[in-house]
């Protein structure tokens, strides 16, 4: 196996590289440990509380979806350098498996083992949509120093404030 | 087949030539990887109006070096609550699988004319070593490089390590599964693992003589994306960089470490980088492959190493412009792209890219395999969809009833 | 060949070194990283025979994934880092036994299946070439190929099931 006889000089030359340098720094370096340098570095607060014990499991999922994907791509190489050759047979072969990966791909998916971030809740502002104004819009940002009667007046005129809201409660809820 | 090298028996030439090829490969790695930093450094400090290293040698570019034998003279410490044998190994297991990715990339050689140069009176690849699955042992360097990020989290005995070390396995092993469904469309075109063959199917003239048969077109640039932004999630580079994100995690897998330690993970993220750039070239722009003019030594030797060098500077340059310009992505964002674009984008691709190939070479009716095609994409999408709804719903009935 | 002979005894002597480790040492993780060896072991034994393909891919999906997997499972739940972690070793002469049968039943299906043939008749003295591989997979073995995406789909199936609640 002649072609891998460099990679392993190469590994050799590296790991060599990486012990000299060790040597080196253990040489040059200067030794002086203390408690507090080799504490576990928490930018300089005592630390109080232990790592965590446990993560959410979907980090193990994640490696476990991973090694599934990864047998597939170690199927799909040999089937793609003869394509040609094996025609419409190769191509159901390899659907019918691909097939069987993406079903588990879909059923992972579906089981919600992907979704990492917060609960996106869609939450429709009330006052942003087909009716909104300038004048809604200023009755969001808040009323002081407008005038309010006029501004109450035009926002029951056009429909958006129907339910007329309370000069005080629109103030209050305007920051 | 193979390196010629090799072909006629092994004498002291032979041996000669090939560690002559070790020692560059290795010298070659070092001063791209000190070149990389000074150029990261100097580009990012022009995209933000600053003036970067300019002190040591010319234009700063002995800062690197500079600062590399600072490390040496830096305490070393060792944590106490940290596993010590294992803290030790990590930095060893993230740097020798950087340096043996290399291996396999060629460098040179003229591929109008079977991509070899002339060495001693010998013919050879101008690449350290050509496996026959060459494509492969790329991915299982990146694979083994995950052992060095996830041990160095768990050893330090520290929580903000642990916790990034933890994140980034789960990223880098997340992408790299989009990494291989990219590549195996490349795999799919060129018919070969080896990367010499690859960049040998890409020389010569391509589509009208004018665009180059480069992978990049012939497998329609989306695998080329796909790679490269699995690549730069791969490396932790910006803005997949969540791994070392100081605001959350102070240091990341690193923090613990320091002095030559530190340096060998320091030396092994930009060699990665440098190999991905050069991997990118290799296996979607053609390698070293290009027009070549001149006399004998010209031809074979400037030429393809100067196109070689000048593609992977491109990309070189466009990670740091991808560091310059890009804000990093939120944990969940990361994990969704990977998984829920990246991925499925593929191996759809691949898996489309085959069925056309095919069809085209047994005479297919074009119009029922297009069809039969657009059936099968809309039933994956809408597929993916529900599942995706349906963890939707799944999540905020869940939520309802927690609250 | 004495050369690759004399590799052979090498690395099958560390592997055998390394998976004793593995079942003696008291830190999980070090038991984990002995595995690596192992695994790693096998994979040069394999490029030693010509099978590069097969050994790469070992490299890739056992030491690349699996023992990813195992690690990351042990990180995410039981090693208290930087303290030993002190395993289970009741039950060793019950997995002393089932490694004795495995080792029995393996011994048996190599012998019975190649019998005195040597490597290089194996492989026909060159390397194997992976189109070779691909022609071994779609040709001879398609059916348990395609079964083996039907195991990888049960076992997710089975992961998700035991790892989420409901």
């Amino acid at each position: 196996m002649g072609h891998y006889l460099p990679i392993v000089a190469l590994a050799v030359l590296a790991v060599l590289f990486a012990g000299l340098s060790f040597l080196a720094s253990r040489l040059l370096a200067p030794r002086r440990p203390t408690p507090q340098k080799s504490a576990p570095y928490e930018s300089g607060i005592i630390p109080g509380k232990e790592p965590p014990r446990r993560f959410p499991v979907r980090f193990s999922l994640v490696a476990m979806i991973f090694i599934v994907f990864d047998i597939e791509v170690v199927f799909l190489y040999p089937w793609a350098m003869v394509h040609a050759e094996l025609g419409l047979f190769g191509i159901v072969a390899i659907a019918i498996f691909s097939a069987s990966v993406f079903e588990s791909f879909l059923y992972l998916l579906s089981k919600g083992v992907l979704e990492w971030g917060p609960i996106q809740r869609v939450q429709r502002p009330h006052l942003v949509g087909a009716h909104r104004t300038a004048e809604s819009t200023i009755r969001r940002v808040g009323l002081e120093g407008r005038d309010r009667p006029a501004e109450q007046r035009i926002l029951v005129e056009s429909g958006i404030a129907s339910h007329a809201v309370e000069p005080a409660a629109s103030a209050a809820g305007g920051h | 087949m193979g390196d010629p090298l090799y072909a006629g028996g092994i004498g002291l030439t032979v041996v000669l030539v090939t560690l002559l090829k070790v020692l560059v490969t290795f010298v070659l790695l070092l001063v791209a990887t000190m070149f990389m930093v000074w150029f990261e450094r100097k580009i990012v400090a022009d995209m933000q109006h600053r003036i970067g290293p300019n002190r040591a040698g010319p234009w700063g570019l002995l800062q690197t070096l500079a600062d590399g034998t600072k490390l040496f003279f830096k305490e070393d410490l060792l944590p106490d609550r940290a596993d010590r044998i294992v803290f030790r190994l990590a930095p060893v297991l993230a740097v020798v699988p950087a340096f043996l990715a290399f291996a396999i990339v060629p460098i040179g050689g003229n591929f109008a004319e079977g991509g070899t140069v002339s060495m001693f009176g010998r013919e050879t690849f101008l690449q350290l070593a050509d496996p026959p699955v060459g494509v492969l042992f790329f991915l299982a360097m990146s694979g083994i490089g995950v052992y060095g990020v996830m041990l160095a989290g768990w050893s330090s005995g520290s929580k903000y390590p642990l916790l990034g070390g933890v994140r980034a396995t789960a990223q880098i092993v997340s992408y790299e599964a989009a990494l291989g469904l990219s590549l195996a469309s490349v795999i799919l075109v060129n018919g070969t693992l080896s990367t010499h063959q690859i960049v040998a199917e890409q020389a010569g003239a391509g589509f009208g003589g004018i665009i180059p048969n480069w992978n990049l077109v012939v497998t329609g640039v989306v695998p080329a994306i796909i790679f490269l932004i699995a690549g730069t999630a791969e490396l932790n580079r910006p803005p997949f960089d969540l791994v070392e994100a100081e605001q959350e995690l102070v240091g990341g897998f690193n923090t613990e470490y320091s002095s030559i330690r530190f340096a060998l993970f320091f030396l092994a993220e930009f060699m990665n980088t440098v190999t991905m750039s050069a991997l990118v070239v290799t296996l979607f722009l053609g390698g070293p492959s290009g027009p070549v003019w001149g006399p004998e030594p010209v031809r074979t030797w400037f030429f393809p190493i100067f196109w070689f060098l000048l593609k992977l500077v491109v990309f070189l340059f466009v990670f740091v412009w991808f560091r310059g310009t890009l804000p990093r992505l939120r944990y969940d964002q990361l994990m969704d792209l990977g998984w829920k674009a990246l991925i499925p984008l593929a191996l759809g691709w691949f898996l489309l890219l085959g069925a056309v190939r095919v069809a085209r070479n047994e005479g297919w009716n074009l119009v029922v395999t297009f069809g039969a095609i657009t059936v099968v994409v809309v039933v994956a999408v809408t597929l993916l969809n529900l599942s995706l709804r349906a963890a939707q719903r799944q999540r905020l009935a869940d939520a309802e009833v927690n609250a | 060949m004495v050369a690759q002979n004399i590799f052979f005894g090498i690395i099958a002597f560390v592997m055998v070194v390394a998976a004793l480790r593995v079942v003696t040492t008291k830190n999980i993780v070090h038991a984990a990283l002995y595995l690596v060896i192992v695994l790693a072991g096998v994979a040069a034994q394999f490029i030693l025979t010509g099978a590069e393909f097969v050994g790469v891919t070992q490299i890739l999906v056992y030491i690349g994934a699996v023992v990813v997997l195992f690690l990351f499972g042990i990180m995410l739940t039981r090693a208290r880092i930087g303290r030993e972690v002190e395993v289970d070793n009741e039950k060793r002469w019950l997995a002393g036994l089932v490694a004795l049968v495995l080792f029995a039943v393996m011994s048996f299906a190599l012998v019975d299946a190649f019998e005195d043939s040597r490597i290089e008749s194996v492989s026909g003295g060159t390397p194997q070439l992976t189109s070779e591989v691909s022609d071994a997979i779609f040709k001879d073995y398609l059916i348990p190929f395609e079964a083996a995406s039907f195991l990888l789909l049960a076992a997710l199936i089975g992961a998700i099931v035991v790892a989420r609640r409901e």
